[in-house]
């Protein structure tokens, strides 16, 4: 299997705090990756590097085979990696049809896309001319994901999906995930473990900013002392 | 205490002995020539040294950025003018009025101002000035402020005219200075001071400990204020003349440059920067006749990209010596070379 | 909200018009009202640029003033003296050419601080010697840019060869300046490459083109028809504006974007700077501008009775209830109407617009999208500082060009921008407007005079005190409501 992502040991500051101690991960194509880790543990800041929104100042990016470590984020979106923020970053003052079309890279994409995107999200649909404003939590985080999915993106990094959802809500968006990898592939930042543990193939744990420990998903689930050290109850 | 300030006090003894010195050099008596010339040359620096001051105070040290200050100066300007030359008041109840109204000019305007932040009160207060500025200017009132000429003549008694008596103006302005600068630093290290700084750090946590920020904001804008109306006004004496000059933009700039070269917030920056500005000021207008103004508009641009923390700022940021900031520069050297290297 | 916010302050509006205007005339009210509009359209052009730039990208432009100023100069300077343009805007391009081209170079390094003062420096010192010694005097004495010593075109200009030595040199100042400006070492790629060589390519090309070409140039100028020329002119100011713009946003804004307080210290500096480069050429004194003849005719059936005759006659006034009011000024109001309805068009239904619209809530995200915000920047800055650049030329047949028109702009921009909120389009329209009737109706008081119950005669003013009481209006807006009108909490 290929890697679509490798991240090589990034140093990451932001103001004067050294963020990023030594991040590496590799996502294989066509998976969901598990990025975890506690509260603070620079979970957010590894996906805001490799996109570039904080620039790492050491060690590689590599994007389908191209280092971008200090490129534009523009520069490095465009190359096919969408993003899906904790705070979803709806845009408030454009329509949901508005929010979808701005993700264009060509004209065109959403006609293109409309089936698969509304085919796992139906509600957006009916929502379409309302303003981003307007919608729900869920209805945000759905939307922000549907965005991600707009141009031909080749990896989508979805950062705390569940935070702040019913849990009702949580399992129609894991049902969304799971459907949506059959698509692109998928860097996954979560703390709700369950969640994680189901969806994901590979994990990566992230402690103080470093990479600690790394494998398959399904030999976490059963590594209790693991999961009790950097994850906390679970 | 002798120690720390060791640097301070051999500046005011230069000061205090400079006009004996260029008399010595030049060989020419204290109120002829050279050494005439420069007492007031340094006369302006030390009356824009507490205009600078009192512009650290907003700028610096409660982190209110004014655009408004000439306002203020030029209001201490016209108000000892006005009441010297028609009123006939005598300099010191004039002096008196003039820190009635500014303080009172400053609470208004603090108050109308202080209500939005940031770029807004920026903004607001530029506008204020310039309605200052418009009204000098204004045929209106021509019997009082001479409108676009200014207002010249000003009478003051032989003992203050700068022109007869040239060496006591210096030293009447250096202790000004020296005065100002000391009530300040006590100002700053109070109390209210520390205030200050919370709300320059970080306003939100300020409000959020319990602190009425906007009665500690007004009161840094009307000692603000206050000072560099008392500036305006000696530098009506000095010139015996208000000009629309003190309420122009272009003085606000020049407190904001003072500052910027001195470095904001350090108190002496300011001071330090005034003289720099003042006399650079001189040299490039004898050396270039009309184009120095807007030499000196491209050096203020040069500095705000470049050395945004002045003179003295980037100074105490590397502690204060220059091998510091010479190995900190080396360092950077080195990290280009290894760069180079690498690609 | 917004819309209520809208219907409350077009009510009192319309309340305070009526109780204002009550006490005049019918005719003197229409005049003043429309005085009012001419003002407030022109106030809008300066002021929509201001909030917009402050709303997308958090800079408070103080040069936004110099912009209108800068564009009424160029604008009436290709409409009289074309000659002094196509002398110097030759240099000026190729200063940017060159500094398109070595920023191709210096983006490859991380340039360390004291190398920028020094690039920058050595930049000023070789611009200067470009253009040490320019005969900008001379090519500024013609026609109307200064009445009574008109020098030749020939005897102003040097010759060809002197000028292609000063470009050369001025091609090598703009390398210098671009190791001061570039960003620091960031991988640059081989697109942004091809786009700075061909944008290089392009100016200097242009450069040379309008040097080699100018006195072909100023005769075909001079030699057009005078509304022609009219509408070159508006155009030559809009575009000065915005290619102006855009390159203080490229070049000295767009550095500081980590330190936003030295922004707009900087584009306070850039008030004075602009100032004084255009005391230095065009001397302190302002200047009148012709208003074109399609607005100037004076024939037997002048005024014309009404807008339809007017089309027929081109008269310089229309009567408007019997009192003849300037066209020209209709044709101000006509184009502050057509730039809103273009502003508003352009936000709400171009991609651009979506883009503004998104970048003023979170820029951040609008650039993880893969959209170069930086260029989105630059073209919003360029915009506004168009809007005010046209506004400058469409300002000086009305007002004549002064240095210190400038900073009188901005005050009443300034004015405008609390009233109506930062960053709102519609609150803008509705301060130009506002401020523009007060003006308006300040200037007539205070020039008919004010005459209370109980006093001997009438107080008059000079226009001064109208120009500064529209002040009061920011004042009473600060205490009502900080945010002003339409402008969201902070």
């Amino acid at each position: 299997m290929n890697n679509i992502l490798e991240v090589d040991s990034i140093q990451t500051f932001i103001g004067q705090f050294h963020i990023l101690e030594g991040v590496s991960l590799e996502v294989p194509e066509s998976s969901i990756t598990a990025l975890l880790g506690r509260n603070g543990a620079g979970k957010t800041t590894t996906l805001k590097s490799i996109l570039g929104l904080t620039p790492p100042r050491e060690g590689r990016v590599v994007f389908a085979g191209k280092d971008v470590r200090g490129q534009r984020p523009y520069d490095i979106a465009a190359l096919g990696i969408g993003y899906v923020p904790e705070n979803r970053a709806i845009f408030r003052a454009l329509t949901v049809e508005e929010n979808l079309k701005i993700a264009e890279r060509k004209k065109g994409d959403l006609a293109r896309r409309a089936e698969m995107i509304f085919g796992l999200f139906p509600d957006l649909k009916r929502l379409i001319k309302l303003s981003g404003g307007q919608l729900s939590g869920g209805q945000q985080q759905m939307l922000a994901i549907a965005r991600a999915l707009v141009p031909d993106n080749r990896l989508i990094l979805i950062d705390e999906p569940s935070e702040g959802l019913a849990p009702i809500l949580i399992e129609q968006l894991m049902e969304s995930i799971r459907s949506l990898s059959a698509h692109t592939t998928i860097l996954l930042v979560e703390q709700n473990f369950r969640m994680a543990s189901q969806l994901a193939d590979r994990y990566y744990l992230i402690d103080d900013g470093r990479t600690v420990k790394q494998g398959a998903m399904k030999e976490l689930v059963n590594d209790r002392a693991t999961v009790h050290r950097y994850l906390g109850a679970a | 205490m002798l120690k720390r300030n060791w640097l301070y006090i051999a500046l005011l003894a230069a000061l205090i002995v400079l006009p004996y010195a260029l008399a010595l050099v030049a060989g020419e008596p204290l109120d002829k020539g050279v050494p005439l010339f420069g007492q007031g040359l340094m006369v302006q620096v030390f009356i824009f040294a507490v205009f600078a001051l009192s512009y650290d105070i907003l700028m610096g040290h409660t982190g209110i950025l004014s655009f408004g200050h000439a306002l203020f100066f030029g209001t201490g300007a016209y108000t000892l003018g006005i009441l010297v030359k028609y009123g006939h008041w005598s300099i010191l109840a004039a002096v008196g009025a003039v820190i009635a109204i500014a303080a009172l000019e400053s609470l208004l305007i603090g108050v109308l101002s202080l209500r939005v932040h940031g770029v807004y009160f920026a903004m607001v207060t530029l506008a204020f000035a310039t309605v200052g500025s418009i009204l000098v200017e204004a045929t209106d009132f021509r019997d009082w402020t001479g409108a676009e000429d200014g207002l010249h003549g000003i009478p003051v008694p032989d003992l203050l005219n700068p022109a007869l008596h040239r060496t006591e103006f210096y030293f009447l302005s250096l202790a000004f200075a020296v005065i100002v600068f000391l009530l300040v630093k006590r100002f700053v290290d109070s109390p209210a001071g520390r205030v200050w700084a919370a709300i320059r750090e970080n306003e939100a946590r300020a409000i959020s400990i319990g602190y009425n920020t906007l009665i500690f904001k007004v009161q840094a804008t009307i000692i603000a204020g206050v000072l560099a109306a008392l500036a305006g006004a000696l530098y009506a004496l000095w010139n015996l003349s208000a000009t629309p000059l003190t309420m122009d933009v272009s003085t606000t700039i020049n407190a904001l440059l003072m500052t910027i070269i001195g470095g904001s917030g350090t108190l002496i920056g300011p001071m330090l920067g005034a003289g720099v500005l003042q006399l650079l000021g001189y040299f490039l207008n004898t050396w270039l006749g009309s184009v120095w103004q807007l030499v000196f508009g491209l050096i203020y641009v040069l500095l705000v990209l470049f050395l945004p923390f002045g003179i003295v700022g980037t100074w105490r940021a590397r502690g204060g010596s220059w091998r510091a900031a010479w190995s900190e520069q080396l360092g950077k050297w080195r990290g280009v070379l290894k760069l180079a290297k690498r690609r | 909200m917004v819309n209520r916010n809208l219907i409350l302050t077009l009510l009192v509006l319309v309340l305070l018009l009526a109780l204002a205007l009550g006490g005049l005339g019918a005719s003197t009210a229409a005049s003043v009202l429309l005085s009012g509009i001419t003002l407030g359209a022109l106030y809008f052009l300066v002021a929509s640029g201001v909030s917009l730039i402050f709303g997308l990208m958090d800079v408070l432009n103080f040069a936004h003033g110099s912009l209108f100023m800068l564009g009424a100069y160029a604008g009436w300077t290709i409409y009289t003296n074309p000659r002094l343009i196509l002398n110097t805007a030759p240099l000026a391009l190729i200063v940017i050419a060159g500094a398109a081209f070595g920023g191709i170079f210096a983006a490859r390094f991380a340039v360390p601080r004291w190398a920028r003062w020094l690039a920058a420096l050595i930049a000023i010192a070789i611009l200067v010697l470009a253009v040490r010694g320019l005969p900008v005097d001379k090519l500024v004495a013609m026609g109307a840019t200064m009445t009574g010593k008109v020098i030749p075109t020939s005897q102003a200009e040097e010759p060809i060869g002197a000028m292609l030595v000063r470009v050369g040199i001025a091609f090598v100042a703009g390398l210098a300046a671009s190791f001061a400006m570039s960003p620091r070492g960031r991988a640059e790629t081989p697109s942004s490459t091809r786009r700075a060589l061909a944008t290089a390519v392009v100016i200097a090309a242009a450069a040379l083109a309008i040097l080699l070409l100018r006195d072909a140039g100023e005769q075909a100028i001079l030699g057009m028809e005078n509304n022609a020329r009219f509408v070159l002119a508006l155009g030559f100011g809009a575009a000065t504006g915005a290619l102006i713009g855009a390159l203080m946003e490229w070049g000295l804004i767009r550095p500081l974007y980590a330190r936003p307080i030295y922004q707009i210290l900087l584009t306070l500096g850039l008030v004075f700077v602009f100032d004084q480069v255009i005391r230095l050429i065009y001397g302190p004194a302002g200047a009148f501008m012709d208003i074109p003849s399609l607005f100037a005719g004076s024939g037997n059936n002048c005024p014309s009775p009404d807008l339809f005759a007017w089309f027929s006659q081109h008269c310089d006034s229309i009567l408007v209830l019997g009192r003849p009011f300037p066209s020209y000024r209709l044709f101000i109001i006509a184009i502050g109407v057509v730039m809103l309805v273009a502003v508003a068009l352009i936000l709400q239904r171009s991609r651009l617009g979506m883009i503004i619209r998104a970048g003023v809530q979170d820029s951040e995200m609008v650039e993880a999208l893969g959209i170069n915000v930086r260029r989105v920047f630059t073209l919003v800055f360029a915009l506004g500082a168009g809007l005010a650049g046209l506004g400058g030329v469409v300002a000086a047949p009305f007002l004549g060009v002064y240095p210190e028109m400038a900073m009188e702009f901005l005050l009443q921009a300034f004015i405008v921008v609390v009233i109506g909120g930062l960053g709102s389009i519609p609150g803008a329209a509705v301060g130009a407007l506002l401020v523009g009737l007060a003006r308006a109706y300040g200037d007539n008081i205070v020039l008919a005079g004010i005459q209370l119950p109980g006093m001997t005669s009438a107080i008059s003013g000079s226009p001064a005190i109208a120009r500064a009481s529209t002040v009061l209006i920011m004042a009473i807006v600060l205490l009502i409501k900080p945010t002003g009108i339409f402008g969201k909490k902070e």
